[in-house]
C-alpha cells in the first residue's frame, strides 16, 4: 500500500506542475499544432506525396503525428525531469525514496503517460477539426496498443534518463532522437527488421484501429505478439541501462551534480 | 544497536589521470538520540561521508550501517532523511503544504497520517501563514525551514543535516538552532549535523567528529574538547602606563606575555603555563605600582578548538 502512496505522490506532483506552468503547457501545445499545420498545408500543396511521409493518407498523417508526439514525451520527459531535478537539488531527495529510484522512474513515466494523454487528446481534436477527418477512437483497443507501442520508447527514455544522470548535458542527443523517431513512425512495418525497431509496427497497428476502425481482437495475433515482445525487449533494455548508469552515478558521486 | 555505524569508510574517486581519496578510513558511531556535529574544512570529506550514509554515493571500502542495515540498501532509507545543501531540497513551484505532502507520500506515508504530521510541522516551524504559498515566494530562512520540515515529515529516526543554516541571517539561524535543540530534547531523533558555523554546532551538539584530509582527527564530547584547550589565559587592563623597568621584569618572568600600550591604559595578555602562579603576576604588578582596572579570563570556543585540532596542535 505504501508504494501506492509514493506512486500517487509522484503523479500528483506532475499534475500540479502542469497546472503551475500554464504558459509552458499551452505554448507546447501551440508549437506542436503549428508544426502539424505546416506539414498539413505543405502536404496539401504538394499533393498526396506529402502525406505519404507519415502514412498512406491524410488520416495517416494525423495518426503518425499523434504517435510521434506521444513518443517525444515518452523518451524525453524522464530525462528532462532528471536534468531539472539535478539543477533544483531535488534529485538526491528523489533518490532517497525507500522504494528505489527505478520505482520513482516508473511512477514518473506513468504520470508522463497520463499527462501526455490529456495533451494529445486536445491536439488530436485540433488535428481532426483542421483536416476534417474523423478517426475511430475506440479507447479499449487504442490504449493497450498505445501502451505497447510506447513501451519501446519508454525503454529509450530510461536509457537517455540514465545517460542524463551520468553526462548531465545530453540535449543534442535529444534533438537527433526526435528525427530518428520521425523516421521510425514513417517507416512501413512490412519487413522483419522494421518490426524489430521501436514504434514502426505499433504505429501501423494504431493506424488500422483509428483509420479502418478495426478492434484490437481483430488484429493479427502474430503482429500483436511481435509488438508485445518488441515493447518488452526495449523496455527491459532501457531499464537495465538506467540501472547501470545509476550505479556509475553513485560510484562517481554524480547524483548531486548538474 | 547504534543508530549509525561508520567503520573504516574509504571513498576514492578515480579520474583518468589521478585518484582522489575523499574519505580515508573514517570510523564513528551515533547512538540513538545523540546529536553529533561533523566538522571539517572544505574537502575534508564531510559531504561525501553524509552522502554515503544516505546511499547516494557507493563507498570504495568499509561498512556504513543505519540501524543495522547497510546504507547502500534501499531498506536503510526507511530510517534516514537528509537536508542537503540548505534550501536546494524543495520544489519551488509547489506550496509549503504540497511540498510536505509530496515528501511524505514519497516515503509511503498514507495521506491521512501525513496530513496530521504536516499540520504539526507547520505549527512547529511557524509556517502557518505561508502554508499555501509556493516555495519560490518564501524568504531564504523560510525555504530552509521548509527543507527541514520536508526531511522531518518522513518521520525517520536518523536525520542528516548538511549546512542547515547556510546563508541565513543571525536571527533565523538562532531560530533554527532552537528547533534542532528541541528535536534533540524530544529524543526521538538521532542527528548528524555538518556545518561551518561553529556556533550552531556548539549550540546544538553534544559531541563532534572532526575530519581533516579524509580522516577522523577527533571524536569527543564538546565540553571535554573545550576543557582540553582551556588555557590559563588572562587579560588584564591597567590604568596608565607601566614603568619601563617593570615591563622588562614582567617580560623576563612571563615569556608569553603580550603588552599593548594605549593612550590611557595598558593591556596585558598572558597565558600562564602550568606551574606559574597568578598571584605572582599580581605581586609584580603591585610592586610596579600598577592600578588594575579589569581582569578577565579568555575562554576558548569551538572555533579555536577546531582550528587548533586541524592544525595538529593537540
Amino acid at each position: 500500500m505504501s508504494r501506492l502512496w509514493a506512486f500517487w505522490a509522484i503523479v500528483r506532483r506532475q499534475l500540479i506542475e502542469l497546472k503551475r506552468y500554464p504558459f509552458n503547457t499551452i505554448s507546447g501545445l501551440a508549437t506542436l499544432y503549428i508544426i502539424f499545420l505546416l506539414i498539413f498545408l505543405g502536404a496539401k500543396f504538394i499533393g498526396t506525396a506529402g502525406t505519404r511521409f507519415f502514412g498512406e493518407s491524410l488520416e495517416g498523417l494525423v495518426v503518425g503525428f499523434m504517435v510521434w508526439t506521444f513518443a517525444i514525451a515518452a523518451y524525453s520527459d524522464l530525462s528532462w525531469a532528471l536534468i531539472r531535478e539535478a539543477q533544483l537539488g531535488t534529485l538526491e531527495q528523489l533518490y532517497m525514496c525507500p522504494f528505489g529510484f527505478r520505482f520513482v522512474s516508473l511512477a514518473w513515466i506513468a504520470g508522463s503517460f497520463l499527462t501526455s494523454l490529456l495533451f494529445v487528446s486536445v491536439l488530436l481534436a485540433l488535428m481532426m477539426a483542421t483536416t476534417g477527418k474523423v478517426l475511430h477512437l475506440n479507447l479499449g483497443s487504442l490504449l493497450p496498443l498505445l501502451l505497447l507501442t510506447l513501451a519501446s520508447v519508454y525503454g529509450v527514455g530510461f536509457a537517455t534518463g540514465g545517460l542524463a544522470l551520468v553526462f548531465k548535458r545530453i540535449q543534442a542527443f535529444f534533438q537527433i532522437l526526435q528525427f530518428v523517431f520521425v523516421g521510425l513512425v514513417a517507416l512501413p512495418a512490412n519487413t522483419w527488421w522494421a518490426k524489430a525497431l521501436p514504434l514502426s509496427l505499433g504505429t501501423k497497428l494504431i493506424a488500422r484501429v483509428m483509420i479502418d476502425g478495426i478492434r484490437l481482437r481483430d488484429l493479427p495475433a502474430s503482429e500483436l505478439l511481435v509488438l508485445l515482445a518488441n515493447g518488452a525487449f526495449y523496455f527491459l533494455l532501457g531499464f537495465l541501462a538506467l540501472w547501470g548508469c545509476e550505479r556509475i552515478a553513485r560510484q562517481r558521486g554524480l547524483l548531486g551534480h548538474y | 544497536m547504534p543508530a549509525l555505524l561508520v567503520e573504516d569508510l574509504v571513498k576514492v574517486y578515480r579520474g583518468r589521470r589521478k585518484e582522489v581519496v575523499a574519505v580515508d578510513g573514517v570510523s564513528f558511531r551515533l547512538e540513538p538520540g545523540e546529536v553529533v556535529g561533523l566538522l571539517g574544512a572544505n574537502g575534508a570529506g564531510k559531504t561525501t561521508t553524509i552522502k554515503v550514509i544516505c546511499g547516494l554515493i557507493l563507498p570504495t571500502a568499509g561498512r556504513v550501517e543505519v540501524f543495522g542495515i547497510a546504507s547502500h540498501r534501499r531498506q536503510a532509507l526507511r530510517h534516514v532523511a537528509a537536508v542537503l545543501e540548505g534550501s536546494r531540497n524543495v520544489y519551488w513551484r509547489l506550496s509549503v503544504e504540497e511540498n510536505l505532502a509530496f515528501f511524505a507520500g514519497l516515503q509511503g506515508i498514507p495521506p491521512r497520517k501525513a496530513r496530521k504530521r504536516i499540520r504539526e510541522l507547520i505549527a512547529l516551524l511557524g509556517l502557518e501563514e505561508k502554508r499555501r504559498t509556493t516555495a519560490n515566494l518564501l524568504s531564504q530562512g523560510m525555504k530552509q525551514k521548509l527543507a527541514l520540515a520536508c526531511a522531518l515529515v518522513k518521520g525517520t529516526e536518523l536525520l542528516l543535516l548538511d549546512e542547515p543554516t547556510l546563508g541565513l541571517d543571525v536571527e533565523t539561524s538562532h531560530e533554527l538552532r532552537g528547533l534542532i535543540r528541541e528535536l534533540a530534547r524530544e529524543g526521538r531523533h538521532t542527528v548528524l549535523l555538518s556545518s561551518h558555523d561553529m556556533g550552531v554546532v556548539e549550540d546544538t551538539c553534544e559531541r563532534v567528529v572532526i575530519l581533516a584530509q579524509g580522516k577522523v582527527v577527533t571524536d569527543d564530547r564538546i565540553d571535554r574538547l573545550l576543557g582540553l584547550f582551556r588555557t590559563r589565559a588572562y587579560r588584564i587592563v591597567l590604568s596608565g602606563h607601566l614603568p619601563p623597568g617593570a615591563a622588562a621584569v614582567l617580560r623576563s618572568r612571563f615569556p608569553l606575555l603580550k603588552l599593548h600600550t594605549g593612550d590611557h591604559e595598558t593591556t596585558l595578555e598572558v597565558e600562564l603555563a602550568p606551574g606559574y602562579d597568578f598571584y605572582e603576576l599580581l605581586d609584580h604588578l603591585r610592586e610596579a605600582g600598577a592600578a588594575i582596572e579589569e581582569i578577565s579570563r579568555a575562554e576558548p570556543d569551538l572555533e579555536e578548538v577546531f582550528l587548533k585540532i586541524v592544525k595538529g596542535e593537540k
